[in-house]
């Protein structure tokens, strides 16, 4: 469903990408590892169209994105979760949530539609996923009055309420404790449940090999390995590239 | 009520028109040096149309606001990818353009015998409807203040509508809202049409008021006190800078005691504002309390 062709992403000399290619299946969650720098969140800001590629292409459902704004690949069904959490902090949670509703106002969709009120079926809709997040409780407060570990839910329920096809998630259990970590799992698997396609970079091993079909392994920004799960921890480049890299088995 | 009170409650309600033009734009993220020129275009328009072609007083307020909204048009689809210090200047230097145009228009006709319309730098005198009409300063300030209760009126709902979360969404995160599939432009640009429009009604107001305007009354002073307004009274609610209004005109001017050191003492208000409550008085994390509050009762 996701098809990275000799994807490339130079930083003035910098080779972030380097000519990668993979391609992550239907209803799959695709683990995406490697050392710090070795080009994740720079695959997930091509995939998504906030950064545009030097070299390459990003196919969707068969459809090249080439030149699509990040709004417009949401509406084609890609959203993502941040690694440095970025929410509408004087905004609320429902409302956090509320804005990713592809009929939400504003968005180009419906520009005029929806202005004063939302439907039942979108209010409803909010409610499951502030359910799934375990926010439901927090509906009313502002984002930046949530603790740490709820505010990383909160991206993943903006994440969610889009209904995509396909979810990125860039290090979503980065300073979790084991318990979050577990619970995250839980949800990565409901959403695997529901048929949406998950790519998940993370620092977190146990996560990482709990959870995926299948991982990539990137180091400056090239390919070095692809399986199962078992196959990467056996991987003797994987193991090299890690032990050159101090912060590497930072879960 | 003494002339000296209906004078200084009108002034407070004529200029919550621009304070209140300054603060949508804040809340969709900018800072507009500019809110002053709409509220001459207003004052302007609407003085000529009654002054000079004989129209009634209220086709005259919508003609000046409209006018002034399509100047806000025209400034905001030119500033629209211009951020942060590079649309305040653009508003600054658009304002000064205007204001100094004013100073060059000469559009005159005879009335009576006597010359009536703008006369560039000399201003624009006998803007007289209230006279010929009979309309007493009392009755002209229940004008005001009906309008802008309007004004607040349709603010206050936006700012509770789906439409409102919105930009304040695109204040806080434009990328972050643009990423949401928010169409930021456009929604800036009907905030800064709307901005356009208020202002404008209040520089309506404004000239039937004072029935002679100059340019330079329309001067940079102008929207930097209203931009601090929003500052002081706070940027969660329009009811902010009018709290802002009430504390400057209000209470600094109103009180004759301090009436000498009012422009000391309003520069000190908004400093020690600025340090201790960065979004005024009333900003959004007390705004979210207190309808919280207001939802227990
Ligand atoms: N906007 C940018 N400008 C310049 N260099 C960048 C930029 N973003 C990332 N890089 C560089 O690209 C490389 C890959 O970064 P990144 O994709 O963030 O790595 P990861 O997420 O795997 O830790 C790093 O060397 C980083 O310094
Ligand atoms: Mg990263």
């Amino acid at each position: 469903m996701l098809k990275l062709d000799d994807l490339s992403k130079h930083f003035d000399g910098v080779r972030a990408v380097d000519g990668l290619s993979l391609e992550v299946d239907q209803g799959e969650v695709f683990g995406l590892i490697g050392p710090n720098g070795s080009g994740k969140s720079t695959t997930v800001n091509l995939i998504c169209g906030v950064l545009s590629a030097t070299r390459g292409k990003v196919t969707f459902k068969g459809r090249d994105l080439h030149g699509l704004p990040p709004h417009r690949r949401l509406n084609a069904g890609i959203s993502r979760t941040f690694q440095n959490i970025r929410l509408f902090g004087e905004l609320t949670v429902w409302q956090n949530v509320w804005i990713a509703r592809r009929d939400a106002p504003g968005r180009e969709a419906g520009f005029i539609r929806n202005w004063f009120g939302s439907s039942a079926r979108t209010r409803e809709a909010i409610e499951e996923t502030l359910v799934f997040a375990d926010l439901a409780g927090r509906a009313n407060d502002l984002a930046q009055n949530l603790a740490f570990g709820e505010q990383r839910r909160l991206e993943l329920a903006r994440a969610v309420a889009a209904r995509p096809d396909l979810i990125l998630l860039d290090e979503p259990a980065a300073g979790m404790n084991r318990e979050e970590v577990e619970d995250l799992r839980q949800r990565i698997l409901a959403l695997k449940h529901d048929g949406i396609t998950v790519l998940l970079v993370e620092h977190v091993m146990e996560l990482v090999m709990g959870v995926t079909d299948r991982i990539a392994v990137l180091n400056f920004g090239k390919l070095i390995a692809l399986g199962t799960p078992g196959e990467i921890q056996g991987n003797a480049a994987v193991r090299e590239a890690y032990l050159g890299s101090p912060d590497s088995e930072s879960a | 009520m003494s002339e000296y009170a209906i004078s200084i409650a009108s002034n407070m309600g004529m200029i919550a028109f621009v304070a209140l033009s300054a603060y949508v734009v804040l809340v969709v993220g900018e800072i507009s040096f500019g809110q002053q020129a709409y509220f001459g275009i207003g004052a302007y328009v609407s003085g000529m149309a009654t002054a000079m072609w004989g129209w009634p007083f209220g086709f005259a307020l919508v003609l000046g606001s409209c006018v002034a909204a399509i100047a806000a048009f025209a400034v905001g689809a030119l500033t629209l990818r211009l951020r942060g210090l590079y649309f305040a200047i653009a508003t600054l230097c658009f304002a000064e353009m205007i204001r100094l145009g004013l100073n060059s228009i000469h559009v005159q006709v005879e009335i009576d015998g006597e010359p009536v319309g703008p006369d560039g730098a000399e201003g624009f005198g006998d803007i007289r409807w209230m006279f010929e009409h009979d309309v007493t300063t009392l009755e002209y300030m229940f004008i005001i203040y009906a309008l802008l209760g309007a004004v607040l009126v349709v603010l206050l709902l936006v700012e509770r509508s789906n439409l409102g979360a919105v930009i304040r969404m695109i204040g806080q995160d434009p990328l972050l809202a643009r990423s949401q599939g928010i169409d930021v432009g456009t929604c800036k640009l009907l905030v800064i049409v709307f901005s356009g429009m208020i202002a404008g009604l209040g520089g309506c107001l404004y000239a039937h008021f004072a029935t002679y305007i100059e340019p330079n009354v329309f001067n940079v002073m102008l929207g930097v006190h209203a931009l601090a307004y929003g500052l002081i009274g706070g940027l969660g609610t329009a009811l902010g800078p009018i709290i802002g209004v009430v504390l400057d005109i209000g209470f600094l001017e109103g009180v004759r005691a301090i009436q000498g050191y009012r422009m000391i003492a309003f520069g000190g208000l908004v400093a020690i504002l600025l340090i201790i409550m960065p979004r005024g008085i009333l900003d959004e994390v007390r705004i979210h309390h207190i309808k919280r509050w207001l939802r227990r009762q």
